[in-house]
């Protein structure tokens, strides 16, 4: 809203410089349109990120109990307020070692195939606004037939940012 | 706005609630008239309770200002009108009719909150208009055009509206299910609260000596715990329906099914009146279409090849309720084919599974396994793409248990036994490698403890003489892959069973007895044999549920 109609197509242009010179700067600024609302969380090095709308909130790990015969990438399921919520191994998903609990480890819970589940990471980094412009595809090299809940990678403030594509990453094999 | 949406949708609902079991009443009157005018009755006397139940669906719609609804009704009540005056006309183009409009009529109403479909109810008063002006047009049709509501309130309360309606007396409130399963969940977190005070009172009581405040703190204990499982029993019976609302959209389905299959089938029913709990309810229906469709598809066979076998050209399908010990068991039974044992057989070879010609009960049991769909051409109706295990695994689900009794050439016939309510379990909690399960009570035959010598390996398996008989005793660890190996840390087992078949669980302590509220376990954690739901202990802590019945089934072992 905070954008009035460019009045040509040169002012548009401009106009659009302008933003970009602004998120430089200021990358927190709101320009609802062209801004990815990402959480981001890390996996031993590397920094993913899903869109906000699709998590509900985050929450430090209890415990979580064992399922007998689960799919793998399952760790478990866990108690959230009363509701049983299953916890996903995102890494063992994504190739990795199996997660060790750490006081910095959390449970992102999402709403994805019309499910609310949970997804184990080593750490929460933040909530960040990165400009819908600075992602890119991720380079084919680094694509296997495996990986293609790989969506994008977001270059911001230095970071390297994964995008994934949770319905895709929680499709889990049998 | 958002006030108004929502009374707006409550309104719908109410209407849904109101009107869908008249047109499903109609539609089954339909069905059994289409049968009857076939065997020359002309049934007058389901004619007349279709009216009134037409009319009150015409007002009902009128007041909600839904004309699609209102518009068929209207054209049914022309149509029987018609009838009621040409006996004549009284045949199967007639009850075709009839039938596919009810059927309209159910679908709309159905989806009433989606906003209902108009094309459809205009092309069936045309078809109407069409019939009636076929019919040696008499006046019958355009007698009646406004004026819906006049007598709707009389209507909407005389008996033959439903059991609801005949005591709808002030004191009758509508309430919302949810509400209903908040209750319950709220429920059973106060018992999972009162457990855990009873757990700090076990471990209190063993710390500081006894006195009167103690002995007073076990007592109010113990009567809270009284008072939950009053209101439980009482919540539990508000929550039971008549199963009727379930077989009610069974007539039509399977005359729909039947013609598309090109043969005559009917449904009977019985034991409509028995109670469940909606949440059984509300997922027995879909096993129950699926061993329906079943029955027409592969069991009830064409009507020439029953006349060949001294068959009636219709086949007939019993569906009946009955209450036993506690329980609800609902058979379904066909006078089909059978079960063909051989093909059974041969895919149980192909599948790699050991199985017994000899013993048919074994044999026909198979059929629930993964993989095991015996018709050779999945038809597009029966097929859907889910096979008997789905069938058999929603009722373990809900704590029940399929059988199948098969006789060649005479049917076969399913039999279903279900908790009448299935949100609370007693159960054992039991010990494993330090992880905890659930073991529900009504499973339990036994526990007993492990004797130096009291269990034998015969070729590889765990067994003990239990009561006289030798029964299989098996790890729990190694069931439950839990990873650790057991060095004689297995101080009990417990004895599952049901009926005459019995098993062993090893296991390193019992915690204790607990009523345990069920959840339900999300697909994405895959669909575990030995493992039914999840509940939430007093701790706070998950712990599975052991599903004593596939353990039982499981002839691998461990």
């Amino acid at each position: 809203m905070s954008s009035p109609q460019p009045k040509s197509r040169a002012d548009g242009l401009l106009q659009f410089a302008d933003e970009l010179r602004r998120q430089e700067r200021a990358p927190e600024a709101p320009s609802p349109s062209s801004m990815l609302h990402l959480v981001t969380f890390a996996l031993d090095r590397e920094e993913f990120g899903i869109p906000i709308e699709q998590v509900r909130e985050v929450i430090r790990v209890g415990d979580i109990t064992r399922v007998p015969q689960a799919r793998s990438h399952v760790r478990g399921v866990t108690n959230l307020r009363g509701r049983i919520l299953a916890v996903v191994e995102i890494r063992t998903r994504m190739g990795l070692t199996p997660a060790e609990i750490t006081p910095r480890s959390r449970v992102v819970v999402v709403g994805a195939h019309d499910r609310v589940l949970g997804i184990l990471v080593d750490a929460v980094t933040q909530v960040v606004k990165v400009p819908a412009e600075s992602v890119a595809p991720a380079p084919e090299e680094i694509l296997s037939p495996g990986t293609d809940y790989i969506t994008g990678v977001a270059r911001w403030n230095s970071r390297l940012i994964v995008l994934l594509d949770l319905e895709k990453v929680l499709l889990l094999p049998d | 706005m958002d006030g108004d949406e929502n009374a707006f949708s409550e309104l719908i609902q109410d209407y849904i609630v109101e009107s869908l079991p008249l047109a499903e009443q109609v539609g089954d009157a339909f069905i059994e008239l289409e049968r009857r005018w076939r065997e020359g009755d002309a049934g007058d006397d389901l004619l007349a309770p279709v009216k009134g139940r037409l009319h009150t669906v015409k007002g009902n719609s009128a007041m909600m200002g839904l004309p699609p609804m209102q518009t068929v009704a209207h054209a049914l009540e022309d149509v029987c009108a018609l009838l009621d005056a040409e006996p004549a006309l009284r045949h199967d183009e007639a009850a075709a009719l009839l039938i596919s409009g009810s059927g309209l009529l159910i679908d709309l109403i159905r989806t009433a909150a989606e906003g209902p479909d108009s094309k459809a109810a205009t092309q069936f008063a045309k078809r109407v208009r069409a019939f009636l002006s076929g019919g040696r047009a008499r006046k019958v049709a355009s007698k009646r055009p406004g004026l819906l509501l006049e007598r709707r309130r009389s209507e909407r309360r005389s008996p033959e509206v439903g059991p609801e309606a005949a005591d709808s007396s002030a004191s009758v409130v509508r309430v919302d299910f949810r509400r209903l399963d908040t209750m319950l969940e709220v429920l059973g977190e106060g018992m999972i609260e009162q457990e855990a005070v009873a757990e700090l009172y076990r471990k209190l009581a063993r710390k500081v000596r006894a006195s009167d405040e103690l002995a007073d703190l076990d007592r109010a204990l113990l009567a809270l715990r009284k008072t939950l499982k009053r209101l439980e029993g009482i919540l539990m019976e508000t929550r039971l329906l008549p199963i009727s609302s379930v077989f009610g959209r069974f007539p039509r389905l399977v005359r729909d099914l039947a013609q598309a299959e090109k043969k005559s089938v009917r449904v009977v029913t019985s034991g409509g009146e028995i109670p469940l709990d909606k949440a059984v309810l509300d997922r027995i229906g879909e096993p129950l279409i699926h061993l329906l469709t079943n029955a027409v598809v592969h069991g009830i066979e064409t009507p020439e090849e029953r006349a060949r076998s001294h068959k009636p050209a219709e086949g007939t399908i019993d569906l009946r309720a009955a209450s036993e010990s506690g329980r609800a068991v609902i058979r379904l039974s066909d006078d089909g084919r059978g079960l063909d044992g051989a093909r059974i057989l041969a895919k149980a070879k192909a599948l790699g599974i050991e199985a017994d010609a000899e013993d048919p009960e074994q044999l026909h049991s198979l059929i629930f396994l993964p993989g095991f769909s015996t018709a050779e051409a999945v038809s597009p109706l029966a097929g859907r793409g889910v096979g008997l295990d789905v069938v058999a695994q929603t009722i373990r689900e809900l704590g029940g248990t399929i059988e199948v009794d098969s006789r060649p050439g005479r049917g076969v016939s399913f039999t279903i036994n279900l908790p009448l309510t299935l949100a609370i379990l007693r159960s054992l909690i039991v010990e494993v490698d330090r992880e905890r399960y659930a073991v529900p009570i009504s499973h339990i035959a036994a526990t007993v403890r492990v004797e130096p010598d009291s269990i034998h390996q015969v070729n590889q398996k765990g067994v003990a003489l239990w009561r006289g008989d030798l029964i299989h005793v098996s790890d729990a660890g190694a069931l439950l892959g839990t990873g650790a190996t057991a060095n004689g840390s297995r101080r009990f087992y417990v004895v599952i069973g049901l009926g005459q078949r019995k098993r062993g669980i090893l296991v390193d302590r019992l915690i204790g007895h607990q009523d345990i509220v069920v959840k339900s376990l999300d697909a994405t954690v895959g669909r575990p044999d030995v493992v039914s739901g999840t509940t939430i202990l007093g701790d706070g802590r998950v712990a599975c549920i052991l599903d004593a019945v596939r353990i039982l089934d499981q002839r691998v072992s461990a």
